[in-house]
């Protein structure tokens, strides 16, 4: 299935689920935040939740400055 | 009731029907703490002042440094050196001598925290760390306290509204659960000015929409905004139910 992670187009297994799609992108995660279709998914879902075709995802990291 | 000087100072204000003279009552008696004195408390402990907020508590322990000027547009070269909160304490009555301004000058704990929290219907966090995020944000659950959070770096801005007066608040640990983690700051990453203006101005307003009763479009919200395309993303944060610090609000 297709979907999107940061407006780039990426092609994943089907039912992947959140956690299997970061390992797959070997980004660090440190302090980050992932939504997808523009709901925050808290980081104690993403072992269990499910992706689905055309799912937009976004990943961002927490900014402290100001 | 508005003095007649306050109707000549406000009469902008009072032309909105949105705010008009009740709104500006609202604003005259209200508390707002604002926590940190930087690039985002700058701009917006200023349009605070201006608009008639009529107590603020501004917190800090910094001295201005030179390479704070570049952002902090609260400050003047010959400041470097002073504290902040004196300078800029000095800066709001000479804005507008009608508030009443009290400055805290030291880095609070929890238990200060919450001590000033009793004394204030509003905090924005304006800080430039991640400890510091996560000790505002559950010391603002726990006396259930509306926090606005905006934060900065590069080209980046976050902006979000917690209304910890209603039980449906989200909170920032939802959002960004550890705090041990290495987060984005102003001095290892670099900042734009106007970009941490932008949303220090940002949520000044949303201080007062929520001051005079103006429904926010950022509740339980997370805006990213982009300074390279000025582009605006909104994200819904859903109150987790098992967050360890807002989960067990009842």
């Amino acid at each position: 299935m297709n979907i999107t992670v940061n407006g780039s187009e990426l092609e994943i297994a089907a039912n992947s689920t959140v956690e299997a799609l970061l390992k797959n992108l070997d980004k660090p995660l440190n302090g980050s935040a992932l939504a997808v279709n523009e709901n925050i998914i808290r980081r104690s879902q993403w072992a269990e939740y499910k992706l689905c075709d055309g799912d937009k995802i976004s990943l961002f990291q927490a900014i402290a400055g100001g | 009731m508005l003095t007649e000087s306050e109707i000549l100072r406000y009469s902008p204000h009072l032309l909105l029907d949105d705010l008009g003279e009740s709104g500006q009552e609202k604003l005259k008696n209200s508390h707002v703490l604002i926590i940190g004195m930087g690039g985002l408390g700058s701009p917006a402990a200023m349009y605070l002042a201006a608009a008639g907020v009529g107590t603020l508590v501004i917190a800090d322990f910094d001295h201005l440094e030179q390479s704070n000027l570049q952002r902090q547009i609260g400050y003047q070269t010959d400041d470097i050196g002073a504290p902040k909160v004196q300078l800029m304490k000095h800066r709001l009555l000479m804005i507008n001598p009608q508030i009443r301004v009290r400055t805290v000058n030291t880095k609070m704990d929890e238990s200060q925290l919450l001590l000033e929290l009793m004394m204030v219907n509003l905090v924005l966090d304006c800080t430039d760390n991640m400890a510091s995020r996560q000790m505002i944000n559950a010391a603002c659950v726990e006396a259930r306290v509306p926090l606005i959070v905006g934060a900065a770096i590069r080209m980046e801005g976050q902006l979000m509204l917690f209304d910890h007066s209603q039980s449906d608040a989200a909170c920032y640990h939802c959002l960004f659960a550890n705090s041990d983690e290495q987060a984005l700051n102003c001095s290892n990453s670099g900042v734009l000015g106007p970009v941490v203006g932008t949303i220090g101005t940002l949520q000044a307003l949303e201080a007062i929409k929520y001051i005079v009763g103006l429904p926010s479009g950022i509740k339980n919200r997370l805006k990213l905004f982009d300074g390279k395309t000025l582009e605006w993303q909104t994200f819904k944060i859903t109150k987790d139910a098992q967050c360890s610090v807002c989960g067990q609000k009842k």
